[in-house]
């Protein structure tokens, strides 16, 4: 009992169910249920809360089970229910209890809601930004945004079987109720009516529902491929496009042979979906190999100095891709001055600055058909729910700003 | 090194316990063993012994 402590970040009032939830690996949703049916047979459940409430600590709990899946849940699910019911029984054989007709529907319905708030958590789908290719760094091939159900086909249908039974469940409350307040024959009438008025309704307005559903999800679609062509050519911006322009520049047939066989790697990885050979998994690294990529391309120093860091997931993969891209710039245009790089990883955010000692530019000059940095900079970080700066240094030159604020 | 207690067992062997002494209650005369009786006992019998083994796997 050491370990348990009141969950707070998970919890909807003190944490006090997904707290013990946690302590013992069940899914929050049985213990929040048995609550609110220990408070329907008797108001037991609120007595209990506040207890748990005053005498569980708040605070992360070190020694958290994991979930038990498969036939497990099934069968805590199960004998949770028999406990629950054993509770119910034994406060109506003592006669703590409202009523058979308030208390049984409730539990249908808390145990058809449970059921459908599981489903609808398991079925619901990625955002749409994170299916694209995170950046240069990341050489992912794009993927396309696959629903759940092409995934992970099992899983789904059993949300689905859950949510149907949690439905299912509720209506049963719902006659039940009703039969047991003899008010089954008036809400038949009222609901006819409603269907009634519905199909009116629907006959009337289905031509205009359905145009504008059809609309949505095209209008989805659309903004979906949207951002894959926009990373795809931000992709190919920083590595084929940029090789490109080196092998244009150089004259040794060493190093252009050395250029063209890196970016094949790179290029292979990319399609292949598998990481890029001998990229990092943390930022600081990541950053200083993407400083040592721009220097020994364009021979321009790049000093990189990382405060703090953290593991590499789609978002800060596209800040390093970003970074790497206004690195590539300033050594490019920052008249062969060092390019100095600043990262500072905080719990709340992440800043990345890049700095070069050039004789600076105005971004809003910059022709339509240059991409580096309205795509693989300012656009990269939008679509990853950052946001990209880009000023005059107060030394002199140009200083870029990278930020990515931690979700919460 | 002692193993630790095998809590599906032991949980079983608890609810079986508790089982028999409603019955022997019942038979002895103290209670009068009736569905009211026995329905919370068996499913809290039941529904603790499928927690166990749910947990424990």
């Amino acid at each position: 009992m050491s370990t348990l402590r009141r969950d707070r970040s998970h919890g909807w009032l003190g944490g006090v169910c997904a707290g013990i939830a946690r302590r013992y690996g069940v899914d929050p949703a049985l213990v929040r249920l048995a609550f609110v049916i220990a408070t329907a047979a008797g108001g037991a459940g609120i007595a209990l809360y506040l207890l748990g409430w005053l005498v569980i600590p708040a605070g992360d709990a070190p020694g958290r089970r994991r979930l038990p899946t498969g036939r497990g849940a099934v069968e805590v699910a199960l004998g949770t229910g028999l406990l629950l019911l054993s509770i119910l029984l034994t406060f109506r054989g003592l006669g703590i209890w409202f009523s058979d007709a308030i208390v049984w529907p409730l539990v249908l319905i808390a145990s058809g809601a449970a059921l459908i708030w599981r489903g609808s958590a398991a079925v619901r789908p990625e955002p749409a930004p994170e299916v694209g290719v995170p950046g240069a760094s990341a050489n992912r091939p794009v993927e396309t945004p696959a629903p759940v159900v092409s995934v992970e086909p099992r899983r789904t249908a059993a949300a689905v079987s859950r949510t149907g039974v949690g439905i299912a469940l509720v209506i049963a409350a719902g006659f039940a109720f009703l039969q047991a307040t003899g008010a089954l024959d008036a809400a038949r009438d009222v609901g006819l009516a409603l269907i009634a008025t519905v199909v009116v309704l629907g006959v009337i307005f289905a031509p205009w529902v359905l145009r504008l559903l059809r609309s949505l999800t095209e209008e989805r679609s659309e903004r979906i491929r949207s951002q894959e062509r926009a990373e795809v050519a931000a992709h190919l911006h920083d590595s084929v496009l940029q090789t490109l322009a080196l092998v244009q520049r150089s004259d040794d047939p060493q190093q252009v042979a050395a250029l063209a066989r890196r970016q094949e790697r790179e290029l292979r990885a990319w399609l292949a979906g598998r990481p890029a050979p001998g990229q990092a998994a943390r930022l600081a690294p990541a950053l200083e190999a993407a400083a040592a990529d721009v220097e020994d391309n364009h021979g321009v120093p790049v000093e990189v100095v990382v405060v703090g860091d953290r593991e590499l997931d789609p978002a800060v993969e596209a800040v390093v891709a970003a970074a790497r891209e206004a690195m590539t710039n300033a050594a490019k245009f920052g008249g062969r001055s060092t390019v100095d790089v600043y990262a500072e990883c905080t719990p709340g955010a992440l800043r990345v600055f890049v700095r070069d000692r050039g004789p600076g530019f105005d971004p809003a000059a910059v022709p339509a058909d240059r991409r580096g940095v309205r795509e693989s900079i300012v656009g990269r970080m939008e679509r990853h729910g950052g946001r990209a700066r880009i000023s005059g240094a107060p030394a002199g030159g140009t200083e870029v700003e990278l930020v990515l604020e931690s979700e919460r | 090194m002692r193993a630790g207690p095998d809590i599906r067992a032991l949980v079983a062997g608890l609810a079986v316990l508790a089982l028999g002494g409603v019955l022997l209650l019942d038979a002895l005369g103290p209670i009068d063993l009736t569905f009211a009786v026995i329905a919370p006992v068996a499913s809290a019998a039941a529904g603790a012994i499928l927690v166990a083994n749910g947990l424990s796997r």
